[in-house]
């Protein structure tokens, strides 16, 4: 590293990074930008620099951009990625090409036009990406892309370029289908309902109100029958309901569009997206574990979609623009069924998942506890309501809780099992919303039994298994009702193999 | 996690969390007794349930939060128990642990004892802590926890 020491990176960004720089900053303070435009016209005792104030802040990040674009230096030393920022607070950033583990890149629609991308060169560290490069011409990064891994890995560089292998592509047909099961389009219709709401448009005007009602149309459908009244309520619902599907698919189309996931030299690279290109390298080292998800709709389209947790995700992004964190790391947002052996061992290359494993029931109290659990919050949740009303009649919803209680114990402890592989292991849970979960046990961080009061009572406990680079609600794998000694015995051996692996 | 040996951290944590509590509930207790003679319904019953479970949590309940927490090292890493209803014990090789801190507080200074925070690369367990250990021990745990364990973490 000491001949590094001088070494001066000389390459340059793009020549059109400053409209890059200008609107990412534009976009992040466009909300202050408006306000103040907006006050500055109305009020008739403007601030400081009158109406001017708007154009001299827009110059003023203009400037700032064209001078980060004219002062970024980055380069390859012998050993090592070089960013040099600024001229008079200068920052040079050193990243060993051997700790760089993904570059990947983000084009959205001027980026495409531009023939541009913006390039995230993560290492292993979490949190944010260690420099972000906005923006370089794509010959720039597939070059970088190049000499970053081909210095890291010596050993590949003799071998010529190895042929990159489609492992899923994703066609219209299937992205509809991703659509209809997804309904995405929902969050965005509760999301807009929500900025509505805020905005005061269901401020219900009384005027307005009263014009309606009085309104021939409203006539109409008064002296309509019952029957057709509550047929139009129906219509209504269902074009609804059917509305928000079709607004999913075209979500699904945009999102996903040409999704290819494919295999070059061992690591996996998926590529999606419309107008935004996302290009994103999942290096098969830093997958810490497969999540296959199968809800009700996806089993009537025999379909699965696959996530995985990658290391480095999980640290809170800092602002600077990056939402990449948020994003769940997609190996197939939607694939056939029969498809997703395949898929997961591309991922987890070390395990052998041939061998069908050897699934685990829970603790045999399990069943009754879960139906006590359901039935007494189902209970607790249902009566108030159902008296206020029906009166006597909420004893017959009350009843009724009893077998749909018992149905879902029953179905829950069905469906649900675990596996202690030689190398992973392996939860899958739920019935209407089945979910698998492979953790390889050298991935394995740290191991935590619980037990409630009530586990105590029954001799059970929860294990928990943490990995690294997931949302704490969603990391790792976590059995329930397990048999305290069970659970015990599961928790030595992970600690055991964990504690080895390197 | 059997095999493993598991012991009681310094009793002197008792004290620092009698303190904590006692200070807590006189945060608590002064403005119920400042307030509550003005509204009808809580005179003399908020601050009497505030006194007595201040009271619990003071003098009681360190004791027995005390006898719920051990710890144990082994070759591959360092178990922790606790919880007096809800219980759990975290297990945590020692090629997981990215880094560690040994901090103290100024109760914990007076009483000598020093915290032991591990943080890991995982997701919910992120830092693991183990309150209660001499100050002088919570260094020497973690140079020994380090001492073997340079691994990657990840």
């Amino acid at each position: 590293m000491a001949s590094d020491s001088n070494f001066q990176p000389t390459l340059r960004l793009h020549p059109l990074s400053w409209v890059f720089g200008l609107s990412t900053a534009i976009k992040q303070m466009v909300l202050p930008l408006i306000a103040l435009l907006f006050f500055n016209v109305r009020d008739d005792t403007p601030g400081p620099f009158g109406p001017w104030i708007v154009p001299a802040i827009v110059a003023f990040v203009a400037i700032r951009a064209v001078w980060v674009q004219l002062t970024f230096r980055y380069g390859f030393s012998p050993t090592g990625l070089v960013v040099r920022e600024g001229m008079i607070f200068l920052n040079t950033r050193y990243i060993e090409y051997a700790r760089i583990e993904n570059i990947d890149t983000e084009r959205r629609l001027l980026h495409r036009l531009l023939g541009v991308a913006e390039v995230r060169v993560q290492t292993s560290t979490g949190g944010k990406p260690e420099a972000l490069i906005s923006v370089l011409d794509l010959a720039a990064v597939q070059d970088m892309r190049e000499r970053v891994f081909s210095e890291g890995k010596p050993a590949e560089q003799a071998v010529a370029a190895p042929a990159e292998d489609t492992l899923l592509h994703l066609d219209i047909g299937e992205l509809v289908r991703h659509g209809l099961i997804d309904n995405r389009g929902m969050i965005l219709v509760a999301a807009a309902f929500g900025v509505l709401h805020e905005a005061g448009v269901f401020v219900i005007n009384e005027e307005l109100f009263d014009r309606l009602l009085r309104s021939s149309s409203a006539a109409g459908v008064a002296a309509l029958g019952l029957v057709v009244q509550i047929g139009l309520g129906i219509l209504t619902i269902l074009g609804a309901l059917i509305a928000v599907r079709i607004l999913s698919v075209i979500l699904a189309i945009v999102t996903f569009y040409d999704f290819r996931l494919t295999r070059l030299a061992g690591d996996l690279r998926a590529r999606y997206g419309l107008f935004t290109r996302v290009a994103l390298t999942l290096r098969t080292r830093r997958i810490q574990a497969v999540h296959q998800n199968e809800s009700l709709l996806h089993r009537w389209f025999k379909r699965v979609s696959l996530n995985v947790d990658l290391a480095g995700d999980s640290g809170v992004g800092e602002g600077n623009g990056d939402n990449s964190r948020s994003k769940t790391r997609w190996l197939a947002p939607v694939c056939p069924a029969d498809a997703a052996p395949a898929l997961i061992a591309a991922a987890l290359p070390m395990l052998d998942l041939n061998a069908e494993p050897d699934w685990q029931p829970l603790a045999p109290g399990a069943r009754g506890r879960i139906f006590r659990k359901a039935l007494l919050w189902s209970v607790v949740i249902v009566t108030a309501p159902a008296i206020w009303y029906l009166n006597a009649g909420a004893i017959v919803i009350v009843l009724g809780c009893i077998p749909l209680a018992w149905m879902h114990a029953h179905l829950y402890v069905k469906n649900t099992r675990w596996a202690l592989a030689r190398d992973a292991v392996l939860f899958r849970s739920g019935w209407l919303n089945r979910r698998l979960s492979i953790v390889p046990r050298n991935r394995v961080q740290t191991l935590s039994i619980e037990a409630t009061p009530f586990d105590r009572r029954s001799r059970m406990a929860s294990i928990y298994v943490d990995t690294a680079g997931a949302s704490a609600m969603t990391a790792g794998i976590r059995i329930r009702y397990l048999g305290a000694d069970v659970a015990e015995r599961l928790a030595a051996a992970l600690y055991g193999t964990a504690g080895a692996a390197r | 996690m059997a095999p493993l040996q598991l012991s009681h951290v310094d009793s002197a944590i008792i004290g620092v969390w009698r303190w904590q509590a006692a200070i807590a509930t006189l945060i608590v207790a002064a403005p119920a007794f400042a307030l509550s003679p003005s509204i009808p319904l809580l005179w003399p019953l908020a601050p009497t349930l505030i006194v007595l479970g201040g009271g619990f949590l003071t003098w009681w309940w360190p004791t027995l939060a005390y006898r719920h927490l051990r710890f144990g090292v082994d070759e591959t890493g360092i178990a922790i128990e606790r919880g007096v209803i809800w219980r759990s014990r975290v297990a945590l090789p020692r090629v997981r642990i990215q880094h560690t801190d040994v901090s103290q507080g100024p109760l914990e200074r007076r009483y000598g004892i020093g915290t032991l925070k591990m943080y890991t690369a995982g997701s919910r367990h992120t830092m693991i802590e183990l309150p209660g250990l001499r100050h002088e021990d919570a260094l020497a745990l973690r140079d020994a926890l380090l001492a073997e364990g340079a691994g990657s973490g990840v």
